[in-house]
């Protein structure tokens, strides 16, 4: 069910972070943490001292008409076939087939004369991560 | 305003990190939450204790530097010893209190440290590559890709509609393919860990977000299947483990109430 594509890069492809405060971001540290733990409530213990906390928003992530058109932009930007090409429906309907997705996206690639720099990339020499936004930590360890 | 630092005890409280055995003792370059940091200390009742620092009553809590103190600090336990987090943002009256809290739950807050023993939660966060992830839904999607091939290269004004339906289409792919990578994830890791808890998605382009408690004999071979998992991925997911991390996801919010 995989898509074995073995890059050959060096490098794992998992990524470490968190732990010990160390090598997360403040995004990391929030997801973490926020709302988890032990509640004691005031009804339990009369020694619970309100304080005031800052407000800390957890992303709540709900699907919406901006989300779509986002997506809708990302498809502008892949122009997998050329512009008029019909043909990519009986491909993909033949690529479906094929016994896996890195199949089928190789396939695709072929079949269409040019095949956009985004793509290409991350076809071939995957790995770089391009234009993300987060730092990249690999500390293990950090104390 | 007037410093908040230099309050009389009756305007501070103990801010309570985590519960831990009695025979824990924070090192002392440990920081707690606060500005400046506050001195973390133990109290302790019997064979319990839990890790405070005096907080200023008026001195609002919650920013960054005060969420990665409380989290570096029950990392750093968690390393060591076995650790309770509690909610971030309890603060009680004084070391008296703490005391009455830890008599009061004593069984339950034991029994829990029991289960945590030599046992650390690392949480095995993805997120798929938008445009990977786009191309692989459009190549299994004819309907999709044929919408695709409509609206590509046209303005939005003159096809939001069809746009905002394929952007759904996406969505509801993404969807179902995050549902079968947690299940993926999940269904390898099992062996290898003592408990799972699904986390929510934190952006719409997750897929995968789970804890799992795994224990120290086989974090090892949890880290290696793992890895291989993300290899296996590699060009659809960017995959990343946080952790050792202290238990926040196998401690339910409900274990104190009745």
């Amino acid at each position: 069910m995989s898509i074995a594509t073995t890059s050959g890069r060096q490098g794992g492809a998992l990524e470490r972070g968190g732990g010990g405060g160390g090598g997360g971001t403040l995004a990391d540290v929030v997801e973490t943490v926020l709302d988890k733990g032990v509640v004691i409530d005031a009804q339990v213990s009369v020694a619970v001292v309100g304080i005031q906390l800052l407000e800390i928003n957890a992303r709540i992530v709900i699907a919406s008409v901006d989300t779509y058109l986002r997506f809708a932009e990302t498809v502008d930007r892949l122009s997998i076939v050329p512009k008029g090409t019909k043909g990519l429906p009986d491909l993909a309907g033949d690529a479906a087939g094929a016994a896996t997705k890195g199949k089928a996206i190789s396939g695709l690639g072929k079949a269409a004369q040019e095949i956009s720099g985004a793509v290409a990339d991350s076809l071939s020499d995957r790995g770089s991560d391009r234009g993300r936004d987060r730092p990249r930590r690999r500390r293990d360890e950090e104390r | 305003m007037t410093d908040e630092q230099a309050q009389p005890a009756g305007e501070a409280g103990l801010f309570i990190y985590g519960i831990v055995p009695s025979d824990v003792e924070p090192t002392p370059d440990a920081e707690g939450v606060g500005n400046p940091p506050g001195e973390v200390t133990v109290v302790r009742h019997g064979d319990l204790a839990a890790l405070v620092s005096e907080v200023g009553l008026e001195e609002p809590m919650g920013r960054p530097a005060d969420l990665t103190a409380y989290q570096t600090l029950l990392d750093g336990t968690a390393a060591v010893a076995p650790v309770l987090p509690v909610r971030f943002g309890t603060v009680v009256t004084g070391p008296d209190a703490v005391q009455d809290l830890l008599e009061a739950h004593h069984d339950r807050f034991a029994a829990a440290l029991d289960e945590f023993e030599d046992r650390l939660q690392y949480t095995v966060h993805g997120r798929f590559d938008e445009e990977e992830m786009i191309s692989d839904f459009l190549a299994e999607n004819p309907s999709a890709a044929a919408l695709a091939d409509h609206v590509r290269g046209r303005p939005e004004a003159e096809s939001r509609e069809q746009r905002i339906r394929l952007g759904e289409m996406i969505s509801q792919g993404v969807e179902l393919r995050r549902e079968a990578e947690n299940r993926a994830l999940i269904d390898l890791l099992t062996p290898y860990a003592v408990a799972h808890a699904p986390r929510p998605p934190s952006s719409e382009l997750d897929a995968m977000n789970v804890a799992f408690l795994v224990a120290a004999d086989d974090e090892e071979e949890f880290v290696r299947v793992l890895e291989e998992f993300a290899e296996q991925r590699r060009d659809l997911i960017r995959m990343r483990l946080l952790g050792p991390l202290a238990p926040y996801d196998f401690v339910s919010a409900h274990q104190l109430v009745e």
